[in-house]
């Protein structure tokens, strides 16, 4: 046998698959399977699985149908009978949320999660749950951040950017963060984003290939790697609920609930919270909260993004601030007043800007069977958020008029003590 | 420029694919570039102990040029024209030669699991292969000793961090020599197969078990305190992803070393197969036990036969076996599973040659056939699988760990 011969019976394996591998994963042809099956939209609407908030076809499928987005992040894993997925699947409401967020998920990581719908976003409706404790001095953990990060979504909106502050705002935000370093090229593009400049054209032909190979992987494997849904979490919650929507009937069965599950102790938080997490550490945590302060936070620019993308999409959306547990505010020693105004704070933020539907319920801490731990809604939480949700989903609302004010990228507004 | 743990990722292989390419074209015409050979192991050195591992790059040229004098000395003592030999000399060098080693295993252990300042990714690997080649200088084996080629042999660079672990003499004879074309095309053919088994390895079948079931199965064990089945699964997800990420490993050692025309033995050979114990360990990290059967077992067996210490040969052996696992056991490191790992497997030996001898002398009632045979890789299996569960350190934690809310 000659060496050519050989060498090739030897090589020639690996080169081939080399090649179609590069066929494979290059290929335009597969963004032509979209088909994705009603219950993997169903199993990935509740999933809450960082691999659907960082994925994009799953996300695009169920929001071309009757599914709305409901960005946030922990509230949305405190399933109960009166979670809004419950509410709208037992009462067969005309939409169905599709839950974005979890732990750690703030501003930033929402907004990028919106790169990769902002198609299925225009002229269309949204929920939205602003978390106070997002709105630290510290803003985005960056490890949080990194948890979520999606290349995919990253390399999507570099190719969408147009140069304009909300771009260049987050182009600087990412290269804040470990993630927007994680590759030299988009880091570099980034960096000339930030700037202000077009990236080059080898690093746009270098992000396009790059997007290529991410959009392939996702449109090939998503569909099949959903690793927990919670069907059968909201399956057993609804036959708790009474067989029809009925407001009275309701409101008694969630306080009745409520009382039965928050048995342990004094703060009204569930008894599985309470035993699990807090019972050990409750002398520590006296006063602990003394000095916090959400009015001063880079979080505010974050959110700004968000609401300019919101913006730019002419998405109509709800927004949703929440309470704290009153007992448990009291008991750590979070100032009452500074609560009152980062709600009035944040407000101002979204109606001078025209974002007019929001649902303040930062003064319902006190509600008995409101919260189900010390910052998360249950029971009445959720059926409260349920006033406000259902109409604005299930009835017409005007168009919005949203005039984005550039100061709210600024240091000033971010420090701004209100 | 970014720093690699070996094999770690794809990246690694693609610098190495490129770098060893030119070397192969030599080989494959009868050349071996020595010069460039010595270029990339120092290039590969240094993208393993350079950048935030520099510290641990100082401490291996240290340990190097320690290793380098001593093993020197050794040599020109023992191989001058009518040396004493001193017994007291040899034992001398191999004490001074384990001392490094040594002081970075016990150190974790007396200042709470700090790590030496002298130690560095590989360390008892290259110790083993200096403890060897004083070994054979002393029994007049190695006759002669060149210290670019022992260097070569010390930091030969696709086996530096995990083994397998070579002989000097056996490198030698791969290092000096070009394999003749059809040959080398077979090491080549033999090379890229074995890189191939490697990536199945450790990059689907040990990320399966590994990364995807172990975290699962440990936590659910945990949640669980104290016993529940969940430590039996922990036991099977934790043995098989301890075989495909080492045998991975091994074997893209093995591979690499291949297509640079160096024969570096084979680590694995199907162990979960053993049909008992001491099969097992000829077939499980094949080189550490051979190592140790030469150079640990062997030399204590001679030793206690020599001075008489015991009568009978079968205690000699129990004693020794006994020895050599709890020394293979400390070697781990110092903490008690991995002692009490190496007393397992120690017991286990002596267990299955007291068996052996009795089935030898009851042949005739003892059954033996194909179903036995099954019974019998069940069984070992199994024991294996439990003093993973002991090395792993799980127990540990469980029992030990700091308990979570």
């Amino acid at each position: 046998m000659s060496l050519k011969k050989r060498l090739w019976l030897i090589f020639g394996p690996i080169l081939t698959a080399a090649a179609l591998m590069l066929v494979v994963f290059l290929s335009p042809l597969w963004s032509r399977f979209n088909y994705v099956s009603p219950k993997v939209q169903r199993n990935a609407a509740a999933s809450l699985s960082p691999l659907v908030l960082k994925g994009q076809l799953i996300k695009r499928n169920a929001l071309e149908n009757h599914y709305v987005p409901f960005f946030g992040s922990s509230e949305w894993s405190r399933f109960d009978p009166f979670h809004p997925s419950v509410l709208a699947t037992k009462y067969h409401r005309s939409y169905r949320p599709f839950l974005l967020g979890a732990r750690g998920s703030q501003s930033l990581t929402n907004f990028f999660v919106m790169q990769s719908v902002n198609a299925q976003l225009k002229n269309k409706k949204a929920v939205f749950f602003v978390s106070p404790q997002w709105f630290t001095p510290i803003g985005e953990n960056p490890n949080a951040f990194m948890f979520y990060y999606s290349p995919l979504q990253t390399t999507t909106w570099i190719e969408n950017q147009t140069g304009s502050k909300m771009d260049r705002y987050a182009a600087y935000r990412l290269l804040e963060m470990p993630s927007g370093n994680s590759d030299k090229i988009i880091s570099s593009a980034l960096a000339r984003i930030a700037a202000g400049l077009a990236p080059t054209r080898s690093q746009m032909l270098y992000i396009g290939v790059r997007r290529r190979i991410l959009l392939n992987e996702d449109q090939i494997y998503s569909r099949f790697r959903i690793p927990l849904n919670n069907a059968e979490t909201i399956d057993k919650n609804m036959k708790l609920l009474p067989k029809h929507d009925n407001d009275r009937k309701l409101y008694a069965l969630a306080g009745k609930l409520g009382k039965q599950q928050t048995t342990s102790n004094d703060f009204g938080i569930s008894n599985a919270f309470w035993n699990r997490r807090l019972k050990r550490h409750i002398g520590q945590l006296k006063d602990f909260q003394a000095n916090q302060s959400y009015l001063q936070s880079p979080e505010y620019s974050d959110f700004e993004l968000v609401l300019d993308q919101f913006a730019k999409d002419r998405t109509n959306v709800l927004f949703i601030i929440p309470p704290v547990n009153r007992k448990w505010q009291q008991y750590t020693g979070l100032s009452a007043s500074m609560l009152q105004k980062f709600s009035a704070k944040i407000k101002y933020q979204l109606r001078s800007q025209g974002f007019n539907h929001i649902a303040d319920l930062s003064k319902d801490g006190n509600v008995p069977y409101f919260m189900t731990d010390t910052i998360h809604p249950g029971w009445r939480g959720w059926l409260k958020i349920d006033q406000s949700v259902k109409p604005f989903l299930t009835k017409k609302v005007s168009p919005p008029h949203y005039k984005i004010n550039n100061q709210f990228y600024s240091k000033k507004w971010q420090q701004d003590q209100y | 420029m970014r720093w690699f743990v070996p094999y770690g990722n794809p990246t690694y292989f693609l610098w190495l694919a490129l770098a060893i390419i030119p070397l192969m074209i030599g080989l494959l015409y009868g050349r071996r570039f020595r010069g460039y050979q010595t270029l990339i192991s120092f290039f590969f050195l240094l993208l393993t102990f350079g950048g935030p591992n520099w510290r641990t790059g100082i401490a291996l040229i240290g340990y190097f040029i320690y290793q380098i004098l001593l093993v020197s000395g050794y040599s020109y003592y023992r191989q001058r024209k009518g040396s004493a030999n001193k017994g007291w000399v040899f034992i001398g060098a191999v004490i001074l030669a384990i001392l490094p080693l040594v002081i970075v295993k016990v150190t974790p252990a007396i200042e709470n699991g700090r790590q030496s300042i002298i130690g560095f990714l590989g360390i008892s690997y290259i110790t083993f292969k200096v403890v060897q080649t004083i070994m054979e200088t002393r029994d007049g084996i190695i006759k002669e000793f060149h210290p670019v080629l022992f260097g070569q042999f010390l930091l030969f660079f696709p086996t530096i961090s995990s083994g397998p672990i070579d002989r000097y003499r056996r490198f030698l004879t791969d290092y000096e020599k070009v394999p003749p074309q059809s040959e080398y095309l077979n090491l080549i053919q033999t090379g890229v197969r074995y890189i191939f088994t490697g990536f199945v390895y450790k990059f689907i079948l040990a990320y399966f078990f590994g990364t995807m079931l172990m975290p699962i199965v440990e936590r659910r064990a945990l949640l669980a305190h104290g016993f529940s089945w969940n430590i039996v699964a922990y036991m099977y997800v934790y043995s098989m992803d301890l075989f495909f990420d080492f045998a991975g490993y091994s074997l893209f050692a093995v591979g690499i070393s291949y297509l640079m025309g160096i024969k570096t033995p084979m680590n694995f050979n199907q162990p979960f197969k053993s049909k008992n114990i001491k099969d097992f360990w000829n077939r499980w990290h094949m080189t550490l036990s051979f190592w140790f059967r030469d150079y640990i077992f062997m030399r204590l067996v001679f030793f206690f036969m020599k001075h008489k210490v015991f009568k009978s040969r079968v205690t000699t052996a129990n004693v020794c076996y006994v020895i050599n696992m709890l020394i293979m056991g400390f070697w781990h490191g110092e903490t008690w599973f991995y002692i009490t790992y190496g007393l397992f497997h120690g017991v286990a030996l002596v267990i299955n040659d007291t068996w052996l001898r009795y089935k030898k002398k009851h042949q005739a009632v003892i059954p033996h056939n194909k179903l036995t045979e099954l019974f019998a890789i069940f069984l070992t299996f199994n024991v294996v699988c439990f003093s993973f569960l002991i090395f792993s350190g799980f127990l540990n934690t469980l029992f030990f760990g700091p308990h979570r809310f």
